[in-house]
């Protein structure tokens, strides 16, 4: 009963994550198109090192190719995840939006975030980010009850008390901590070295694994896990379809927009944004 | 004795002549700018482009194909600056390339990126496009923030217009939609094709996918 922690996490995450990276390729696929995930926000720096492009200078652009040196494993997983993609994950969604209306499809996207408060909460705490912590506290304390266990969202509604994402990875990140190479998960999506391990630490703030028996957290994990894939990719059915339309290379377009993307978030975060 | 007013008034005399010359100069230079360059900020250039680009995508009274052949010529002028985009999204392979095939990429990649503009806007299903202002990048660069709103309360889409100004002319070199810059994302996948399968097997794919875009707006879509 007593599995070594890393050992057991690192299990509950490989197998309880099943079909949710699909989702998140098609969540970094969907960016150049039509994402509505990240829509919140005045952000001030859109232009990076990286998207910097003035027409004079010869901006090289290629960071990315130096930094995937498991291209041939990348490549191969990013195949796979489009095929469980393809004939798992966008059916399931499909006939899963035809059962449940949009409204009551976000309803249950906002109580699957609600529960996800800790990793928020500590990784706002660790980047010193106090009111940001604080928030996370607030938000789940309302949104549990008014909000009648996250399905509803009146702190952002009736107290303006916006979600702060946050996770290790961007903990890492916010304090310079080489993200490594990129990589593709299976199952998980695209992702980095420093984020793969940053998984694994918000793994282990899950409460759940603390109070039941493995198997049980497991389960449960598991169970969240798929529920939070097909929900997310049922209100995103089009994505993928999207993305490739407009995306000459899909793995290259997928991977700048998952790096463009993060280091967005860390620039957003050191500025005290959002 | 006599020479001492004289000397007295000099220091002022030449101050007031240097500021006149500088005013002359200040003046014969902003005369001598382009209209543009004294009326237009970038975010009048953009405005110029997302409104009509609006109103012409709402006027359903015209046929889908009138609208877009309207598009087509709005998106096809100078404002955006089509070869600097195409210089950008090749990065460093710019340099590998001969003339020739210079051309011809920014001829497909302009057709492209159009047929793709178009495209996006047509799925945005647009209500309501809001300006965030304009900040300063620098050298001659400004980023226009826009939101586009969604229907039925989606989140609201933020494409900013990265400009520079160029012989008082403002021009969009790059757009970045929700904060991922478009020439980037090209850039990392042309990187990838040239490096893996060679410059040829870019262009032969760039036109597959462009003529794939334009065939598909030349049928209906469904929120039309």
């Amino acid at each position: 009963m007593l599995m070594p922690k890393p050992l057991f996490l690192l299990t509950m995450l490989a197998v309880s994550s099943m079909l949710s990276g699909a989702c998140l390729v098609a969540a970094a696929a969907d960016a150049p198109s039509t994402s509505a995930s990240q829509g919140s926000g005045n952000t001030t720096q859109a232009t990076s090192a990286n998207t910097d492009t003035t027409p004079d200078t010869d901006n090289t652009g290629l960071q990315a190719e130096e930094a995937d040196p498991l291209e041939p494993f990348n490549s191969a997983m990013f195949t796979f995840n489009l095929k469980v993609d393809d004939y798992v994950l966008h059916p399931v969604a499909s006939g899963y939006a035809k059962v449940l209306p949009t409204s009551a499809r976000e309803a249950v996207g906002r109580a699957l975030d609600n529960v996800l408060v800790i990793p928020r909460f500590a990784n706002n705490l660790f980047q010193l980010r106090i009111p940001e912590a604080g928030g996370e506290v607030a938000r789940f304390g309302i949104n549990t009850t008014a909000g009648l266990l996250g399905f509803f969202d009146p702190a952002d509604k009736w107290f303006g008390l916006k979600e702060h994402r946050d996770d290790f990875g961007l903990t890492l990140r916010y304090y310079r901590v080489p993200t490594g190479p990129y990589l593709m998960l299976p199952l998980l999506g695209p992702s980095t070295a420093a984020d793969t391990v940053g998984l694994v630490a918000d793994g282990f703030m899950e409460p759940l694994s603390y109070f039941v028996p493995w198997y049980v957290s497991l389960a449960a994990g598991g169970g969240q896990r798929i529920i939070e894939a097909v929900n997310y990719r049922s209100l995103h059915l089009d994505q993928f379809e999207q993305a490739d339309r407009y995306a000459v290379d899909l793995y290259g377009a997928v991977q700048d927009a998952y790096l463009q993307q993060r280091d967005n978030r860390v620039k957003e975060l050191k500025a005290g944004a959002d | 004795m006599s020479n001492k007013p004289g000397k007295r008034y000099s220091a002022p005399l030449s101050a007031c002549a240097a500021i006149l010359a500088v005013i002359a100069i200040v003046s014969t230079t902003v005369a001598m700018a382009p209209v543009a360059y004294a009326d237009q900020s970038s975010t009048d250039v953009v405005k110029s482009l997302v409104n009509p680009a609006l109103e012409i995508l709402n006027d359903k009274s015209s046929p889908l194909k009138d609208r877009q052949q309207k598009l087509r010529q709005l998106v096809s002028s100078d404002v955006f600056d089509y070869t600097a985009m195409a210089r950008s999204a090749l990065g460093l392979h710019w340099k590998d390339i001969n003339d020739q095939q210079r051309q011809d990429f920014t001829q497909v990649f302009t057709a492209f990126l159009r047929d793709s503009y178009i495209s996006r806007i047509q799925d945005f299903s647009v209500q309501q496009v809001n300006y965030l202002g304009a900040s300063d990048l620098g050298d001659g660069r400004s980023e226009v923030k826009t939101t586009i709103e969604q229907p039925g309360g989606a989140a609201p889409v933020q494409v900013n217009y990265m400009l520079r100004q160029e012989g008082g002319k403002w021009q969009i070199y790059d757009v970045t939609v929700d904060n991922i810059s478009i020439a980037a994302n090209y850039r990392n996948q042309f990187n990838r094709v040239i490096n893996n399968q060679g410059f040829d097997t870019l262009m032969a794919d760039l036109k597959r996918k462009q003529q794939g875009l334009e065939d598909q707006l030349g049928t209906p879509h469904a929120h039309d």
